[in-house]
């Protein structure tokens, strides 16, 4: 396994409260394959996300236990300047909104040249030639001049290219790709996520891609974990989970998108609010909204309960998955 | 839904060029952004119509428009066959009061300093006449519940209420009026996937409840296709394509359409491998520039010479008029062709597709 996250729990102290914002995850993903992390906003997708990478604020962020092994070390246990050498250099972040993860006073060419000169000790010369070759290589039109130039003069596809591209500089082993395309206009949403699949087949890199968008996950990823409420409510490879979810939430969400290939009567729709998570409900976090509930869920947190069918590994967080798979 | 009838609403020829101008003391125009560039469409009573296309085409100029927020360089928008965009003083006030907008941003389009019960009811201070002062408390409180909300809620702030919630104050500003005609701009675009269902299903019974049309805008397909009895897809500026739900989605005929539908994640992993994409190259020209001839072709793999020479007009493309068929509807390309990118459903897979038998019902 390239990276496993085992029981992860982070949190953060705000004025009402310690708001818990992953609360026991575990994940794995191995090199060349492509794990989907599906949720709504404040399901903790991101914060595990940042978590991984390093780039938690702390405070108000706190890690109070887990551990994340890359490549089987664990790197909450690195000093910072350790954790740096990983960053960048072993795995690498996409960000939603390439406008602000970009240095807007700086040229494109001189933000992915940085990453020749810091990690690799480039000449200067040399690591402006790399940024040409990268522009190139991300299939940016016309490199050698729009190297020069600024991020506000690239439209939102071209910037989120740049964003690949530097993500992309130092051959990482591990992409996490934290709502690449939901800034984008459809047209180039396919766009940018055929060179990002790409580009993972040549490298055979491991991707993270976190997303709410359940069309973007059947598309491209492997295997899915969906969370809620900051844990992991069902994981299962990505044929799986559209064929039949084990889980009422997954069930819930996908039973609530309207469809491109057929007119849909009344949607059905998961009734209430993902909970304010400084107050998680007891049990099973998903019992409020849930149709299936039972005396049982109000007060038991379900575990991670293995449901494999196949020859896959499967879980789901529901005391009641046999009745939800086979519904 | 109705089509002998006159329609509700009718927009033509409509227009809105922002001048670019250069120079400080003496303006001179030296160009213009042709955010809409030339629109023709109707709406029937009780109808939706869905406008689809991707930033910069245009589709929130014409919201704008419609509910007099901007100023059209030229064409009519006729409503109840007069032409609202000549009117002004009390003649426009009373024709506004029949068209009211929902907006996409339920954090920004809510004053977050005034109560949800003046922000529903300040309507009211416009138009009086819709309801006297003593009984506008309650005429809100009516509203909330509507639009499922608690109506003890009515002295809260925005910022007490989720964004879910939030739309739903903004439907009921929207309806405070009891409008014919709901514009509603990328209405569910800022809400999380389980949220916007629920939105989605308020916005189709309020149509059945209050007998409304609607103006739906957004740019997510698989939603317009849902909630639209016709659709009308534009790129940079103009309608390239418009007809019933199926003829668009199931028979479309002009490329970028075509592009688009294909261009869509499908929420079904079995699709990717039997699923024809057309990835179009680069991005939409700029509405200062625009090309000549077909404004798609730059991006058209079925660009020919002609298309760079003759604009297409938006009307039942030759070679379907003698036909009567889904594939007969209007599409401004000159060669236009049938071509099925949305996989037809297969019977039986998997449960959501089913729409007997749905959980939790």
């Amino acid at each position: 396994m390239l990276l496993e996250v085992r029981d992860l729990h982070v949190e953060f102290h705000t004025r009402d409260g310690v708001a818990k914002a992953v609360n026991g995850v575990s994940y794995g993903v191995d090199a060349g394959e492509t794990l989907a992390v599906l949720g709504e906003s404040g399901s903790g997708k991101s914060v595990t996300a940042q978590t991984v990478m390093g780039i938690l604020d702390v405070p108000p962020g706190r890690i109070t236990a887990g551990e994340i092994l890359f490549e089987g070390r664990d790197l909450l246990k690195l000093k910072e300047e350790e954790r740096r050498k990983v960053r960048g250099a072993e795995m690498a972040m996409i960000f939603q909104d390439a406008l602000s993860a970009l240095n807007p006073v700086l040229t494109v060419g001189a933000q992915l040249a940085e990453m020749f000169t810091v990690h690799r000790g480039m000449s200067r010369k040399d690591a402006h030639a790399k940024a040409v070759e990268l522009m190139d290589r991300v299939r940016i039109p016309a490199a050698r001049e729009r190297v020069r130039q600024y991020p506000h003069q690239f439209s939102g596809g071209m910037r989120q290219r740049i964003m690949i591209a530097m993500a992309m500089a130092l051959e990482p082993k591990l992409i996490i790709a934290d709502e690449p395309t939901t800034a984008l206009d459809v047209t180039v949403q396919a766009q940018v996520m055929d060179l990002l699949a790409e580009l993972q087949r040549e490298l055979r890199m491991g991707l993270i891609l976190i997303t709410h968008d359940l069309g973007v996950v059947a598309d491209v990823a492997d295997k899915i974990a969906v969370m809620y409420a900051g844990r992991i409510v069902e994981a299962a490879p990505v044929h799986d989970i559209y064929k039949a979810p084990a889980h009422p939430y997954t069930r819930g969400l996908l039973e609530s998108i309207p469809r491109l290939d057929q007119k849909g009567q009344e949607l059905y729709a998961i009734k209430g609010l993902p909970p304010n998570l400084t107050r998680i409900p007891p049990g099973c976090a998903f019992h409020p909204r849930c149709p299936m509930a039972q005396d049982v869920c109000r007060t038991d947190v379900p575990p991670l309960y293995d449901v494999t069918e196949s020859d896959a590994e499967r879980g789901s967080a529901c005391h009641f998955w046999r009745e939800c798979l086979h519904a | 839904m109705p089509e002998t009838t006159e329609p509700l609403l009718e927009v033509r020829g409509l227009v809105k060029h922002y001048p670019l101008t250069s120079g400080i003391l003496l303006k001179k125009q030296v160009g213009a952004v042709k955010a809409v560039d030339g629109v023709d469409f109707e709406l029937a009573r009780g109808e939706t119509l869905g406008i689809v296309g991707e930033s910069g085409c245009g589709k929130s100029t014409v919201a704008k428009m419609l509910v007099n927020l901007e100023r059209p360089t030229a064409g009519e928008i006729r409503y109840r066959g007069e032409d609202i965009t000549r009117l002004s003083g009390r003649a426009l006030k009373s024709v506004r009061r029949n068209i009211q907008m929902v907006f996409q941003d339920p954090y920004t389009s809510l004053n977050p300093r005034m109560t949800v019960g003046d922000i529903i009811g300040e309507a009211y201070d416009i138009h009086p006449e819709v309801a006297p002062k003593g009984d506008r408390r309650g005429r809100v409180q009516d509203l909330l519940d509507v639009v499922g909300l608690n109506p003890e809620y009515i002295n809260r702030y925005p910022h007490q209420f989720s964004g879910g919630q939030r739309q739903r104050i903004g439907i009921a500003r929207g309806l405070a009026l009891r409008p014919e005609i709901i514009v509603a701009d990328e209405p569910v675009s800022a809400l999380d996937v389980s949220v916007q269902a629920q939105v989605i299903n308020l916005l189709a019974r309020l149509q059945s409840e209050f007998d409304l049309s609607y103006i739906f805008i957004a740019h997510d397909l698989s939603i317009v296709r849902h909630i639209s009895d016709r659709v009308g897809v534009m790129y940079l500026g103009r309608i390239v394509e418009t007809g019933r739900d199926a003829e668009i989605y199931d028979h479309p005929t002009h490329p970028y359409t075509q592009a688009l539908l294909s261009a869509v994640p499908v929420p079904d992993p079995q699709a990717r491998e039997h699923r024809e994409r057309i990835i179009l190259a680069g991005d939409v020209p700029s509405p200062t520039n625009i090309p000549s001839g077909c404004r798609f072709r730059t991006r058209c793999w079925k660009a020919r010479e002609r298309c760079a020479l003759e604009v297409p007009a938006l009307a039942v493309p030759a070679e379907f008029r003698s036909v009567s068929g889904p594939a007969a509807h209007d599409s401004a390309c000159h060669f236009a062709e049938e071509k099925q990118v949305v996989p037809p459903e297969e019977p039986g897979e998997g449960p959501h597709r089913s729409s007997g038998d749905r959980f939790g019902k």
